[in-house]
């Protein structure tokens, strides 16, 4: 098991105690839980909406070049429990961001969390299960 | 000879009416009051599963809580503010994950349900899928409502609506209502019956517990992975009594002679949440607001995403 597996298991044990599957509106299995991708760019928009969130993100690539890449995450009320604001991400914001790849290769993956580079201030989606 | 007939027949209905009021009378003296969950929960909770299998049918198990209630009336508008009947706040499911068992834990957790043999088949059926491809398609990716009895394993945010006449269990999910009608009604006459996403529910309170019976069901899954099906035969009596501040629980019995061999019992729970800023609130719930969230089924019966459209912004 490598490193990166077994960090992707103890954080799936740690999500556990909330116990809701990334996607509660549709299967997750599009998702790879097993990989991590981690990039860093800036907000374009993000898309508050239900039943599922999107942060889309502009990441610069090697050669010069734009992807936009979209992370998913539960609807806004779920969002707000978590403490995640849609001002938090106006377009421009600088983040890093990390979230369980899509298995088509498509530039898409499941939220696990981002920080804004401005204040270093983390934003963890799946916290927004947690009872409070 | 005709007085003869006459005489057997009055000693027969005599016989029927008093095995009848026998039945309900032990009923009555047997019903289990309301349990609190704690450290004996698996003896509490095999007493109520126990006490639901006394029944063939729901309406049975709904008739002998209602005699045990006697001639009890309900709360007044006066008395809504009592703690007892106010569970105003917004709420969310106390855990479990998505199993429709609470009780349950795990990504493949056997089912606490005693199926029939289709029933069993169904949930074979589902374990394969699973196993062989990793994924499956969910019917609520298309937007459409969990319905009842799924509407409990549901997450997210609820709101218990209390009044004299009715009260209102709400999901945000899909703008998701069950009216609970405790004015004295009956449920719709057999003729003007239909299936129904969340059925007709009627009930009555019993002190401060609010005891219900749905039927008019749709057919549907009590929720994603292996979990069963539930069939139109299905029909539910529950218990619902508010725990402590923060807490409102339901005793749920499923009764569906397709997909279980006995009444299905389980704790259903939902805790209020700290909302001191009042920021929570239940909002319109438009599942299609956002194109990005568009699922297909494949050929090989798991889901995937429509189409990304990264350039465009959902309509507002």
């Amino acid at each position: 098991m490598t490193k990166r597996s077994i960090l992707a298991l103890v954080g799936a044990l740690a999500l556990g105690a909330v116990a809701i599957p990334a996607g509660a509106h549709h299967s997750a299995a599009m998702f790879d839980p097993a990989k991590e991708v981690a990039l860093t760019g800036v907000v374009k928009e993000f898309q508050y909406t239900n039943p599922h969130s999107w942060l889309l993100v502009d990441v610069k690539n090697k050669d010069g070049s734009v992807t936009t890449w979209g992370f998913e995450a539960e609807g806004p009320s779920t969002l707000l429990r978590a403490g995640i604001h849609r001002g938090d991400f106006a377009p421009g914001t600088a983040i890093a961001i990390k979230g369980s790849p899509h298995r088509d290769g498509r530039p898409a993956a499941a939220w696990i969390s981002a920080t804004r580079l401005s204040d270093k201030k983390d934003f963890n989606p799946r916290a927004g299960f947690a009872i409070r | 000879m005709v007085n003869r007939k006459r005489a057997l027949w009055m000693g027969a209905t005599l016989l029927l009416v008093a095995a009848l009021g026998l039945r309900f009378t032990l009923a009555k003296d047997e019903v289990p009051g309301w349990l609190n969950k704690g450290e004996n929960w698996p003896a509490q909770k095999q007493k109520l599963q126990a006490y639901g299998e006394r029944f063939k049918t729901s309406w049975d198990l709904y008739q002998s809580l209602r005699q045990a209630a006697g001639a009890a009336k309900g709360p007044d508008w006066a008395r809504m503010a009592e703690p007892a009947f106010d569970w105003s706040g917004v709420y969310t499911r106390s855990g479990g994950g998505l199993e429709f068992d609470p009780d349950l834990k795990g990504p493949l957790p056997p089912t606490t349900a005693r199926l029939t043999p289709a029933g069993q088949a169904v949930v074979d059926r589902k374990t394969d899928q699973i196993k062989r491809t990793g994924g499956e398609y969910d019917p609520l990716s298309d937007c459409r409502p969990p319905g009842v009895p799924r509407w409990f394993s549901e997450p997210f945010l609820h709101e218990f609506i209390v009044t004299p006449k009715q009260t209102w269990l709400i999901n945000e999910m899909v703008n998701d209502v069950r009216r609970v009608y405790t004015d004295g009604r009956e449920h719709t006459p057999e003729a003007d019956a239909y299936p129904l996403t969340n059925g007709d529910t009627i009930g009555f309170w019993d002190g401060d517990t609010l005891v219900t019976h749905t039927r008019d069901l749709m057919a549907g899954q009590y929720q994603r992975g292996v979990q069963p099906d539930f069939s139109e035969q299905t029909q539910i009596v529950e218990r619902w009594h508010k725990v402590d501040a923060r807490t409102v629980q339901a005793d749920v019995w499923v009764f569906d002679p397709v997909n279980l061999k006995a009444p299905w019992y389980t704790r259903q729970s939902w805790t209020k949440l700290t909302n001191d800023d009042s920021a929570l609130r239940l909002r319109y719930w438009d599942c299609r607001e956002n194109s990005n969230n568009a699922i297909t089924k494949k050929g090989d019966g798991t889901s995937e995403f429509e189409t990304f459209d990264f350039e465009k912004s959902p309509k507002r």
